[in-house]
């Protein structure tokens, strides 16, 4: 049994614990205002981070990413998730106080997010297909609600009902994915899947390799691959933009922690040449979004897009990862600066959508003098996603395309997929710049300074900080992310 | 778990250094939070850190000077073996204190200087910031991290050469209406600011290029590194890349220290406060390139050790400093304007150090050179800040920067009359009392000993230079003090601006300055042999470049009992030849005024010709402009006119069609519906799966 105390377990209780308390007290509670709801969930995210923090600096967590069978896990590739994703839970939330001032049912949209953080975090400690599979669940069906939340906005409800319609597609596939897997190994503990899966004979291989793509079809779906990412856009510009953050930097990122648990190492036990086939999706999805985002005219949409691309990268990284050694880590690394970049981005549009209520590109004009702060983060988060120097995107990008120049001694074709992402990244410049462009460059309506919304400002300050400090002293998350790489040479093989 | 940050922790060690420049930005980062308070507050803080700053520095003083060395690590991206760290040894331990106290005199008479600005938050941040990333470039003990302050350095500038940037008709530099080949010669501070940033940039492209090419075959940044195991060097020798690449670091010292052919921001860049003006020629910005060659010059020269010669690169380093150094002697000989022609001056004494550390490289007796430029660099930072600090109380009184818009002003300044003698001395060589002059004499006994091809065409150009030098400090003191009140100051004050002297504030710092260029300069030649014996140890101890005991005494006899022995008799007579002739003839035209000098250009075709030949800066700056901003813009203008109206746009559709027709292809497929979504998604499955088949 997995101790009471270990982090996923405690996670779940602080998290899970105030998640049901907030729309009791909301009940309890007569008097009106949001604030109050917000500040409790900040609590809780803020000691959970807290907990992980401890628990790694105590050494409470083993290093890597380990097997067990058990299905849960407290390993260092789990808290590394951990923390990506309890870093965005805190951005939303406070990035929401103000978005949510005034607008129906703030209890139970901060119990929400809440509970659809657990699910992420749960994914990344999964060792199990079935419990993985309910941690997904988990964090899914909070965001289908949250993403429906404006009920009187017609594109809300719509996002909510695409995004459902394909949330209950995808996980069908997982299902069926996971019930071959039973099928042909008599087991759902993830290494006993793998294990099987290479004492296969020749004959059950096709099934196998259907298993595989259908979870990555699965997963696909939620980090927005190409082409299961036609929901997305249409989803996250309809959802409230703090949602957007939530969706774009959260579940986003647990679905690569679903690929890397179950995927990759699977994949790497059955020896498949599958590197060449998520090389093709990572080239189609970076090219796809990038050029979809050229086009858009609407600041959430574009983002959306934006994300579709920078998934690209980041499988970059995973499709190296049998034959070079800083592949993944490479790949966590972008993870994790991609949450708070993509976060940071949407908080922005969030402010600007509270202050200004637009999203329209040609609206932005000017935004440098009217809301310099806001103006500002997004500026540096976008440029961050393009991976300009010397901000964290830039050494993420760099160890990225590294990894696939490095993977060239093996494979020759590698070299191509860095090739890809710099053209790539020159292209998202375009429409990156485009935005700063505006921002700075055009004269608006008015020069007259807004006031900016409080919790955006804390927010953008938070991510400046982060995004140019890991940008000039890098080390200490590269080295954090080396130490949550699965151990490639401990898995079994089918040689 | 390396992320803990105990290894961090001992990395640091000794934490006075990392102090040194950690304490200016930390300085810069609560400026503004102060300022939110009481914007008057802010230049305190701005002194109480530098202050600081220059504790921790003057602390390292004695161990640097037993020739004991600093030198800690820290991981800084260590997944591509990159570290960062600090480097204390004798060379930057001295540079950081003349960097450090000078600026916190600087700072101390910025509080008096910019009293009243409406912007003391931003000038205190950017002071701060300055400070902090000239720091980091003298205790940087790689590349890289130098890079990051001598960016910083740059960007620093930009931001105080333009600080006054609603560009009033007071803050611009030059003659309004003046033309030069049809180019006004009349910059506002934002263009002037842009100026210095795209032409310091040139150099700094060249020296990140450089920097890259050594790292390419070294495989580090480090100095000590680079020392340690020099096998990179053979490597590139072999492939005749060595002294390319050390050509193009010293294109970084040349735009940052505005040598030639990248001098001529400098002078725009006075457009900025007079104590940034001090800060940038006396501590920060042009220093850093001088530094910049102190550090790789032994480095390189060390190499002779292994049999490669690097006789080239230190043969441009010394005709660079030897041409910058008359060139912008001669200008500042006639320009009106008071930081002008300190501005001259400035470029024209770094012109001397490069020399001297040019020619240190080409003689047996590198140390002599070395020794010589750093002196100079260290005298020079004394007597130039006081004379800048000192210029800007005057402009600050005045209310103009022409000089001829002053003018008797000695009975009215008495306190800043008698520092600008003492410091102005000092640029002129005034002999045996002035660091200036044992500086000054140092350099051209190293360069007359040297016994390159080169020593002696070289040693003609600094005695003119010096000639040159003693004869425009003469003049703009004689133009400032001596003679009849201006008609400028006259109709002040009528309107009842009487002139007075500075406050406390003000000439407190440079009056120290000032003080010490004449107390160090009493014990010039014992100052001298200090640092001499202490570099021989350094560049002993950690390049082994070996000079014997009997150093700067090279077959000269005792003089005058002894209290010159060492000094090179040939040098010595030229340095007072040179104070004795510049100083007479700018005596005979603007302090005893016997002859007008005026008519006396105007008296003669040639020196008339002269006179305009060096006004219009020797039509340099002009030709530059032609060459790199109008003549491009032209171009510019007719390619997109002719090239991309016609060609571009009528034929060449190709790029810009498909990457609209891509975008448009993407668009349609989003059509919105459900139903082809799941249609696609299907599909998806089905190629996903035939992809992993293959």
């Amino acid at each position: 049994m997995i101790e009471f105390t270990s982090t996923p377990i405690m996670l779940t209780l602080i998290l899970g614990a105030v998640g049901v308390l907030i729309p009791v007290i909301n009940v309890a509670r007569k008097e009106k205002g949001s604030s109050v709801y917000g500040v409790i969930a900040l609590g809780a995210l803020l000691a959970a981070i807290g907990f992980v923090v401890y628990q790694i600096l105590t050494k409470h967590v083993t290093p890597s990413a380990i097997f067990s069978s058990n299905v849960l896990v407290d390993d260092t590739f789990g808290s590394f998730f951990a923390i990506a994703m309890l870093i965005v839970g805190i951005m939303t939330t406070v990035g929401s106080f103000n978005y949510m001032r005034g607008r129906a049912n703030p209890a139970v949209y901060y119990s929400l997010i809440l509970l659809s953080s657990i699910g992420m975090i749960l994914i990344a400690y999964s060792t199990d297909l079935v419990m993985l599979f309910i941690a997904w669940e988990l964090m899914s069906i909070p965001t289908y609600v949250l993403a429906g939340y404006l009920k009187k906005d017609p594109s809300s409800n719509e996002a909510a009902i695409k995004y459902f319609l394909f949330g209950a597609l995808s996980s069908g596939i997982i299902i069926y994915g996971i019930s071959i897997a039973y099928g042909l190994t008599g087991s759902t503990n993830i290494e006993q899947v793998i294990v099987g899966f290479s004492k296969l004979g020749p004959d059950m291989m096709p099934l196998a390799i259907l298993a595989v793509g259908m979870f990555i079809a699965g997963f696909g779906f939620k980090i927005g691959l190409v082409p299961f990412h036609m929901w997305l856009p249409d989803a996250y510009e309809g959802s409230p933009p703090t949602i957007a953050a939530l969706l774009a930097a959260g579940t986003k990122k647990a679905g690569f922690a679903a690929v890397l648990r179950v995927i990759i190492m699977g994949a790497i036990a059955l020896n498949l040449h599958w590197a060449f086939a998520l090389a093709v999706i990572a080239i189609v999805t970076m090219t796809v979004g990038n050029l979809a985002a050229i086009k858009q005219r609407n600041l959430t949409r574009m983002l959306a897009y934006s994300s579709i691309g920078q998934a690209g990268y980041i499988l970059i990284g995973l499709s190296v990862a049998p034959i070079s050694p800083i592949g993944i880590q490479a790949s966590l690394f972008h993870i994790l600066n991609h949450s708070v970049m993509k976060a940071a981005a949407f908080i922005a549009v969030a402010g600007i959508v509270t202050t200004l209520g637009v999203t329209h590109i040609e609206k932005i004009k000017g935004l440098g003098k009217r809301m310099p702060i806001t103006a500002l983060g997004l500026t540096i988060s976008l440029l961050a996603l393009a991976g300009v120097p010397p901000l964290n995107g830039f050494w993420s990008k760099l160890m990225l395309f590294g990894s696939a120049i490095d993977a060239g001694h093996t494979l020759s074709w590698a070299p191509y997929l860095a090739v890809a992402g710099v053209l790539n990244s020159a292209l998202s410049l375009a429409y990156y710049g485009w935005i700063i462009r505006k921002m700075y460059f055009e004269e608006g309506e008015s020069n007259k300074r807004l006031k900016e919304p409080k919790s955006v400002i804390a927010v953008m300050i938070f991510s400046i900080i982060f995004i140019v400090g890991i940008g000039v002293y890098p080390d200490p998350v590269i080295e954090f992310a080396k130490s949550a790489v699965p151990i490639m040479s401990g898995l079994p093989s089918i040689h | 778990m390396a992320i803990l940050p105990f290894d961090l922790v001992s990395g640091l060690g000794d934490l006075r250094v990392w102090a040194i420049w950690i304490l200016p930005f930390a300085a810069a980062l609560i400026i503004p939070a102060f300022g939110k308070v009481s914007k008057r507050s802010t230049g305190w803080v701005a002194v109480a850190f530098a202050l600081a700053s220059a504790i921790s520095a003057v602390t390292l003083l004695p161990g640097a000077l037993g020739n004991h060395e600093i030198h800690n690590q820290i991981p800084w991206i260590s997944s591509i073996g990159i570290k960062a760290g600090v480097l204390a040894d004798p060379l930057a331990v001295i540079m950081s204190n003349v960097v450090a106290w000078i600026s916190f005199l600087i700072f101390v008479y910025s509080t008096g200087y910019m009293k009243g600005d409406k912007d003391l938050t931003r000038f205190f941040f950017w002071m701060a910031f300055f400070l902090g990333s000239m720091q980091l470039i003298v205790l940087s003990d790689n590349f890289l991290q130098l890079f990051f302050g001598w960016e910083g350095v740059g960007l620093a500038s930009y931001a105080l050469v333009g600080f006054w940037y609603k560009d009033k008709k007071k803050d611009h530099v030059g003659v309004e209406g003046r033309h030069v080949l049809g180019l006004m010669d009349y910059y506002s501070p934002t263009h002037s600011g842009m100026k210095a940033f795209i032409m310091t940039k040139v150099g700094d492209v060249m020296m990140l290029a450089g920097m890259f090419l050594i790292f390419a075959f070294a495989g580090t940044f480090g100095f000590r590194e680079l020392t340690a195991n020099t096998s990179w060097a053979t490597a590139m020798a072999a492939q005749h890349l060595l002294i390319p690449a050390a050509v193009l670091l010293f294109g970084g010292a040349i735009g940052k220290s505005a040598q030639f052919p990248l001098n001529e921001w400098l002078l725009e860049a006075m457009t900025g406060p007079t104590a940034v003006s001090a800060l940038i020629h006396a501590a920060t910005m042009v220093k850093a390139g001088v530094f910049l060659v102190a550090r790789l010059a032994p480095l390189f020269f060390a190499l002779a050790a292994i049999g490669i010669n690097m006789d080239q690169f230190f043969e441009i380093i010394a005709w660079v400093g030897a041409i910058t150094a008359l060139l912008l002697a001669t200008q500042g000989m006639v320009h009106p304007e008071i930081k002008k022609v300190l501005a001259y001056s400035t470029g024209s004494q770094i012109g001397y150090m490069m020399m001297a550390l040019g020619v240190a490289g080409l003689s047996k007796q590198f140390v002599d050179g070395y020794t010589a430029g750093f002196f100079h660099l260290i005298s020079h930072a004394m007597f130039k800040a006081s004379l800048f600090m000192a210029a800007g109380s005057i402009l600050h009184i005045v209310g103009s920067r022409f000089m001829t818009d002053m003018g008797g002003l000695r009975k009215y300044m008495k306190k800043t009359y008698a520092f600008m003698w003492a410091a102005g001395l000092g640029l002129m060589g005034a002999p045996f009392i002035t660091t200036g002059f044992w500086s000054k004499d140092a350099i051209f006994a190293a360069v007359y000993q040297s016994g390159n091809t080169w020593a002696i065409p070289i040693f003609a150009i600094a005695v003119i230079t010096a000639v040159i030098t003693a004869f425009y400090t003469t003049r703009m003191i004689g133009l400032v003090f001596f003679g009849n009140k201006s008609k400028h100051v006259e109709d002040m004050e009528k309107e009842g601006h009487h002139v007075h002297e500075a406050s406390p504030s003000m000439w407190v710092p440079y009056g120290i300055l000032a003080v010490l260029t004449i107390g160090v300069g009493v014990m010039g030649l014992a100052f001298e042999h200090q640092i001499h014996d202490l570099f021989v140890n350094y560049l002993g101890s950690t390049f082994g470049i070996k000079s014997s005991v009997e150093t700067v005494a090279m077959g000269s006899q005792p003089l005058l009992g002894g209290f010159l022995e060492g000094v090179n008799p040939v040098a010595l007579m030229a340095s007072l030849a040179a104070f004795a002739i510049g100083f007479g003839l700018g005596y005979v035209f603007y302090i005893g005024r016997f002859v007008d000098p005026v008519k006396f250009v105007n008296s003669n075709i040639f020196f008339y010709a002269l006179h305009k030949f060096f006004l219009n800066r020797w039509y340099l700056n002009a030709l530059i402009y032609w060459g790199f901003v109008v003549a491009p813009l032209y171009v510019a203008r007719g390619l997109y006119k002719y090239f991309e109206n016609f060609v571009l746009e009528g034929f060449n559709v190709v790029p810009e069609k498909t990457m609209a027709g891509g975008a448009r292809i993407m668009q349609a497929t989003q059509t919105g519906v459900s139903q082809s979504y799941l249609y696609i998604f299907g599909v998806g499955i089905l190629i996903v799966v035939f992809l992993l088949l293959i």
